[in-house]
């Protein structure tokens, strides 16, 4: 089934279209992706599929299709139709027999196809998305309209939909669609007067440039890829507690900033912790995929929330980066598209090794050092050169990994998981590490919490009263959470190792007397090196910072097995897997490791079909509001054909090897094409043989989103604090909206300027999220999300019509134009908002506006009625339709 | 059937017949504007059948009423969540032999492969602090807790036999209210409001209420809209502030002023469609009368100081605060009013003993206190409308409490008290052609497992939607390319509590 929340009359067209497509193409050969297969999915497949088998029959992949039956006989003998079971039992009259199965007969084009194709050797094809990118020739039309190759496929589709394109919108115009499109505001005069003033191609060229390298680029394109990332400030679910990992969120203003070629993008954020001596940056990239939710919830089973985040890691990966849902497969063989059952777990394994384990503090983290604590390390780090333990040592401080969590404990006597989270115990108690690789360890570092003064802790080997190989002894309260290190014996093999804890100073048996976060069972700091850089490592171990969470796979002492989850329960494992990617796309190129870093390979080889296209086809819906493949995040047979495929495929190639993954250079080419810069005024004509703007014979005209309506009216009255990056801000929102349970945290208004900042800095609570920009279609982040419905609601004009923020805004606009005379403040007002001159019309309206609601105000006798009246206009311009839509 | 459905069904034949959709939306347009004929491929396709699981949802103007599937029973909904779940053992299910195990170890055989959230090691038996009686011609057993209940126990049906795969607040709530414990699924009112859109467009369609002093657990997401566009997330009325976010005009603004506003805003958008001719335009200059028209009706519906002083003593109201018993009057007003779907969350129910407001004595007692009368009387009162018939009441928590007292860490609790519980607890269901004075399913002798009828919460939104005219294997979205629906790959309608 295809979205159906696209207008129906557009349904109505592509379907006439399709079925005169059809009509026309029968003397041809049948096509089996465009004709055959659309006709399987529809009729056949919920029962001859990947779930079911009906009859021993299914039809997603060739093999199977065209193999012998439970019967006996041949669905499929190509060239033989008689033979044919496929073709022979739709028209049966036995309507036990007849196929469809209890559903009406096929229709008779559909059976003329599906013969057709039979007698022409039923040959099997692949969909579109799954083949390579070609490169596209390119068509020679529209000469004198085009201006550059986007615009020859444009006018190619148009031409053959009947449509004819339109003129070049007006230089204002088209100076707010660009700078609203490129850094999500309307440009500075400083960037678009030359062009207003003199509209050349030139100077059209120099705004474009100018506002690419502008910082605020970045700001604008983050937040396309923070919905994907499903970025938040909070963690997700009950407590919905607050998680520090905004240094992502910079990382990616930076790298769109930098024009970070797209391959190494991805790569960084699939696997920057797997590059060679990976930089803080690249372990911040990878905090892509611990944007999955934490559940902080008391009596949660832990291993069963990091399996969810697992698992939505690899649906995140798959829709973000491949424009393909493969969620399906995780409880059975895709039905309609070349995915097997066992290909989602052989993905899920690149995933299933990382430390992550749903803790409370969202471990492993990545500290962030100060400059004295950089140079501190830097110090360390010279002192260790000769020393074959620097690298795990280094590694150690700025990750505080590997660590065992305290939650892996078990066997607990007079102790307890306390909440789920931190193993507790208490007087006369014990618990289990169990089965530890001990070779070569001789020193245990473990981070924990006591109130008491006086207390022993004893570490067993293999039984809760064996040989004792470490102790550690507490003399005073910890200052909250510590870490600590004692000597180990040295041991070989695998053990069990028990604590035992006691304390003369816990008379009551039920209070706890020490709670553990984690162990680093490792060796001791080398002795050759001298004191004060075993004081530098004590140092920054100890020292806060702070922290975001990444991806760290497991050492091998630690490392996961993934198996297949029947029909998806986590609970009921089938065979074990190796991991692997489907084979019905590229194949691993050679030598890429078996990790997620060979995953990116593979993600970002030139064969692979669906990167390039993705990332095109998300550009377009960036900038027309749909997307060539309106279906963003299904590209798959169940998605929407391509509106122009030959278009996308051009583009795709071209940024692969032409741009070299510069999405930079592949913006501009779009936003200079004539295409882009057309008038968006739409026509009777054009509304009914194109209702939504898929084929581009006209400008885009979206409404904006909710970034954007925010962005606007700050840059527009000159309040915009163009501060970049940091902690997310509060800025108003109206009280009692945040009531979480177990939750001390409160929205605390950002001060001053702080409550200035652009959109994408507003603090986003998962369970609470900013009432504003949720009435304007914003997403709520808990999963990825691939595009935002847009919708016209009425709290959506409530919103600009009454939230505090846009009085505010108003009234700012009017500390800025003034309010002395009315008729140029209020045409001062709508071109800040709108950047065109206001016509006689709209003037008259506004001053109407004005002149009634001074009169009431004066009658009740405010201080400066004018002000009042005029800021009521002001807020009046910034709900107009204009100036919440692109044009 | 009652006349109001009677209605509804020829508006719902009425609706079917329009095909209420952007393509309608566009020929009105062009009639209202300037008269022109419509492009006849648009007409040729009007009958297609290929579309008929599909909502004719409508981007400009979502809210439209549309009609369901079939014939409903139901028109709207009032769920009456009790968040952190009540004790089934306290409240509806009598199990004297587990009295008599009062104090007792827990046998090994209830232990085995079984997870509990805070019990550990062996617990206690801990015998039911509620006094229980049959009560009405059904004979439905009552505690003590619920005394205004137990006068209303014949317009009931109780489903003992409900379970869960959840056992912790935050996964439970989104299962039963959105079919999945992760989150990032629509609610079950979003479907509804999705489906059917609303009869009053001066209203949301789908209004939350909240007391007890905090969200549920779960969060907004137990209303929100998920994948669905956000237009059907839940909106919540509150009792202090704003009644709807961004509903008051600021200072100085007075209701004239801001009708001159709105007009203003509407006359240059009138401009703005002349010379750009986009639909959408005209569909913000209608959503911004609307907003006006909103900002007189919520007001209005959210105030209960107008309500005679009989009502107010039925339900215990009193105006101006944020409690389960104004939260029950304002889903009636609602509900009279044409509101879809009516959520109340009531914050408190979370009985593990750890404190005396969390225990099963005198807690528990204290939760029913405030909110049994109303209940009751929201039963009541919508009968003596009319309104009972065909408003479906749903009162549940997301999981039960276990038959043994909890031991947190392993040791006993300060408070009397009872761990979270997966596998057996009751909810019940009234109106919207729903048994009277009917019991359904059954639990074993301590109520620890159900042995007959059991039920889960897909079954139970199964149930909700086939009220309301939803067949839920047929009422899917696609998202992320595959058809999704409120019950996932499960879910069958009770039939047994269907009048």
């Amino acid at each position: 089934m295809k979205k159906r929340i696209t207008l129906i009359g557009a349904f109505c067209f592509i379907v006439t279209l399709a079925y005169y497509a059809i009509s026309c193409r029968s003397q041809q050969t049948v096509d089996f992706s465009t004709q055959v297969k659309p006709i399987l999915n529809k009729k056949c497949i919920s029962c001859h599929g990947g779930v079911k088998k009906q009859g021993g029959f299914s039809l997603l992949f060739e093999e199977e299709a065209k193999a012998k039956l439970k019967s006996g006989n041949y669905a499929i003998v190509p060239g033989d139709v008689s033979k044919s079971q496929l073709i022979s039992r739709l028209t049966l009259s036995d309507p036990e027999e007849r196929m469809p199965y209890k559903h009406d007969p096929l229709g008779k084009e559909e059976i003329e196809i599906l013969t057709n194709w039979v007698k022409e050797g039923a040959k099997w094809g692949e969909h579109w998305a799954y083949k390579s990118v070609e490169k596209q020739e390119i068509p020679q039309t529209g000469s004198d309209w085009a201006k550059n190759d986007i615009d020859r496929f444009v006018f190619e589709k148009a031409e053959s939909e009947g449509l004819k394109v339109s003129a070049e919108a007006k230089p204002e115009v088209l100076a707010r669609r660009v700078a609203l499109d490129i850094i999500g505001f309307p440009a500075p005069d400083s960037i678009k007067n030359a062009y207003l003033q003199n509209p050349t191609e030139g100077n059209y060229e120099k705004m474009v440039d100018q506002l690419l390298a502008s910082p605020h680029y970045g700001e604008k394109w983050a937040a396309m890829w923070l919905d994907l990332a499903r970025y938040a400030d909070t963690k997700g679910y009950e407590r919905d507690d607050v998680r520090s990992i905004w240094y992502y969120r910079d990382w990616l203003i930076k790298a769109f900033n930098a024009d970070m070629p797209y391959n190494q993008f991805i790569t960084e954020q699939l696997a920057g912790d797997l590059l060679p001596n990976p930089t803080e940056d690249q372990y911040i990239a990878t905090a892509f995929h611990r944007n999955t939710m934490t559940n902080d919830e008391g009596g949660t089973d832990n291993e069963e929330f990091r399996v969810a985040a697992v698992i939505d890691r690899v649906n995140t990966t798959w829709e973000t980066l491949m424009g393909t849902t493969f969620a399906c497969v995780q409880c059975h063989s895709h039905p309609y598209d070349p995915f097997r059952h066992e290909d989602y777990y052989r993905f899920m394994a690149y995933f299933n090794n990382t430390r992550d384990a749903d803790t409370f503090a969202d471990y492993p983290l990545i500290r962030h050092f100060n400059s004295d604590q950089k140079e501190q390390l830097n110090r360390l780090s010279n002192a260790l050169n000769n020393t074959p333990e620097k690298e795990r040592i280094i590694h150690f401080i700025k990750t505080l990994q590997p660590a065992l969590n305290s939650l892996e404990t078990d066997s607990f006597i007079n102790s307890e998981l306390s909440d789920t989270k931190w193993l507790a115990m208490r007087n006369n108690s014990s618990a289990r590490i169990p089965d530890f690789d001990l070779n070569g360890v001789n020193a245990l570092i473990f981070r924990l919490r006591s109130g008491l003064k006086k207390g022993f802790l004893l570490f067993h080997l293999d039984k809760p009263d064996g040989e004792i190989i470490g102790k550690f002894t507490i003399t005073k309260p910890s200052d909250g959470w510590e870490n600590k290190e004692i000597s180990i014996l040295n041991q070989t093999g695998r053990h069990d190792i028990y604590l035992t804890f006691a304390s003369s100073e816990l008379a009551d048996p039920m209070k706890t007397g020490i709670t553990f976060d984690w162990f680093h069972f490792t060796k001791n700091f080398p002795k050759e090196v001298n004191q004060s850089a075993k004081n530098d490592f004590w140092e920054l171990v100890n020292a806060k910072t702070e922290t975001t969470p990444i991806l760290l796979d497991n050492t091998p002492e630690m490392s996961r097995e993934t198996h297949v989850f029947e029909r998806g329960s986590w609970l009921s494992k089938g065979t074990l897997v190796k991991a692997g990617v489907p084979a019905s796309l590229n194949s691993m190129p050679k030598n890429a490791p078996e990790n997620r870093l060979g995953l990116a390979n593979w993600m970002t080889d030139k064969n692979n079909p669906l990167v390039s296209r993705t990332l095109v086809n998300r550009l377009f819906e960036q900038l027309w509001g749909i997307g060539l493949v309106e279906t963003l995040e299904d590209m798959g047979t169940q998605g929407l054909n391509p509106s122009n495929q030959a278009l996308l495929d051009h583009l795709s190639w071209k940024f692969m090897n032409d741009y070299n993954w510069s999405i930079k250079k592949l913006l501009k080419e779009m936003v200079m094409s004539a295409a882009y810069r057309q008038d968006s005024k739409v026509n009777r004509e054009q509304l009914e043989k194109d209702p939504v703007n898929r084929f581009m014979a006209r400008g885009p005209r979206v409404r904006l989103s909710a970034e954007q309506v925010r962005d606007q009216v700050l840059m527009a009255c000159g309040k915009m604090n163009t501060e970049m990056y940091g902690p997310s801000v509060m800025p108003y929102q109206p009280d009692g909206v945040w009531d979480s349970p177990y939750s001390g945290v409160k929205w605390i208004k950002s001060e001053g300027n702080e409550q200035y900042r652009r959109a994408i800095y507003t603090y986003w609570k998962r369970t609470s999220p900013y009432p504003s920009m949720i009435n304007f279609d914003m997403v709520g982040r808990e999963v990825c999300s691939s595009r935002r419905i847009r919708t016209n609601t009425p709290l959506q004009a409530l919103t600009t019509l009454n939230d505090s923020v846009y009085i505010d805004l108003s009234a700012k606009m009017v500390d800025l134009v003034g309010f002395q005379k009315p008729n140029e403040n209020i045409s001062k007002v709508y071109s800040l908002l709108t950047g065109k001159k206001i016509n006689v019309e709209r003037a008259a309206a506004l001053k109407e506006l004005f002149d009634n609601s001074l009169k009431v105000y004066q009658k009740k006798k405010e201080k400066i009625p004018e002000r009042q009246a005029m800021i009521l206009v002001a807020n009046a311009i910034l709900n107009l339709d204009e100036v919440i839509t692109k044009s | 059937m009652s006349k109001r459905l009677e209605d509804i069904a020829k508006e719902a034949m009425h609706l079917k017949l329009m095909q209420n959709t952007r393509r309608n939306f566009l020929k009105e347009s062009f009639l209202g504007l300037g008269g022109l004929a419509l492009g006849s491929f648009l007409n040729s396709c009007g009958n297609s059948t290929d579309f008929k699981n599909e909502i004719a949802f409508d981007p400009a103007n979502p809210m439209a009423a549309r009609p369901p599937q079939f014939a409903p029973k139901a028109r709207s909904v009032i769920y009456l969540h009790m968040a952190g779940a009540p004790s089934q053992l306290e409240l509806f299910d009598y199990k004297p032999d587990l009295d008599k195990l009062d104090g007792l170890d827990c046998p090994q055989s209830f232990l085995e492969g079984k997870k509990f959230a805070f019990i550990r090691g062996v617990p206690k038996m801990l015998a039911s602090t509620g006094k229980f009686k049959q009560h009405g011609e059904s004979g439905a057993w009552i505690s003590n807790y619920l005394p205004h209940l137990q006068t209303v126990a014949d317009e009931v049906s109780f489903i003992k036999s409900v379970t869960t795969d959840q056992f912790n607040h935050a996964p439970a709530q989104l299962l039963m209210h959105t079919g999945s414990a992760r989150l990032g699924r629509p609610s079950m009112g979003s479907w509804v409001t999705y489906g059917l859109g609303t009869e009053n467009s001066d209203l949301p369609g789908f209004v939350v209420l909240t007391s007890g002093g905090n969200n549920p657990d779960a969060g907004k997401s137990v209303w929100g809209s998920g994948f669905l566009p956000s237009v059907y997330q839940g909106v919540q009325c509150r009792s202090v502030g704003d009644p709807v976010l961004f509903l008051q005009d600021p200072e100085n603004v007075t209701r004239d002023l801001r009708k001159a506003s709105i007009e203003a805003i509407n006359k240059v958008n009138q401009e703005e469609y002349k010379e750009y001719g986009d639909p959408e335009t005209l569909s913000r200059i209608s959503q911004y009368e609307m907003a006006y028209r909103m900002q007189m009706s919520v007001p209005e519906v959210m105030n209960i100081n107008d309500e005679p002083a009989y009502i107010h003593e039925m339900y215990g109201t009193k105006p101006g605060k944020a409690s389960f018993a104004n939260n029950a009057l304002l889903a009636r007003k609602l509900v009279e009013k044409g509101v879809r779907f009516v959520q109340l969350f009531d914050w408190g129910w979370d009985t593990h003993g750890t404190s005396e407001d969390g225990s099963i004595d005198v807690g528990l007692m204290n939760k029913c206190r405030e909110t049994d009368k109303a209940a009751t009387a929201l039963l009541l009162d919508l009968k003596q409308r009319g309104l009972l018939e065909d408003t479906l009441v749903v009162w549940g928590g997301e999981f039960g409490r276990t038959p043994m007292a909890e031991n947190r860490e392993g040791k006993p609790n300060a408070f009397k008290g009872r761990d979270h519980h997966a596998e057996a607890f009751t909810m019940w269901m009234a109106g919207g052609g729903i048994k009277k004075g009917f019991s359904h399913g059954e639990t074993d002798e301590i109520g620890y497992t159900v042995t007959q009828g059991k039920v889960n919460p897909h079954d139970i939104q199964a149930t909700i939607l086939n009220q309301m005219g939803y067949d839920h294997e047929k009422f899917t979205y696609d998202f992320q390319g595959r058809p999704f629906r409120l019950t996932d790959v499960e879910g069958k309608v009770i039939r047994e509590v269907l009048a």
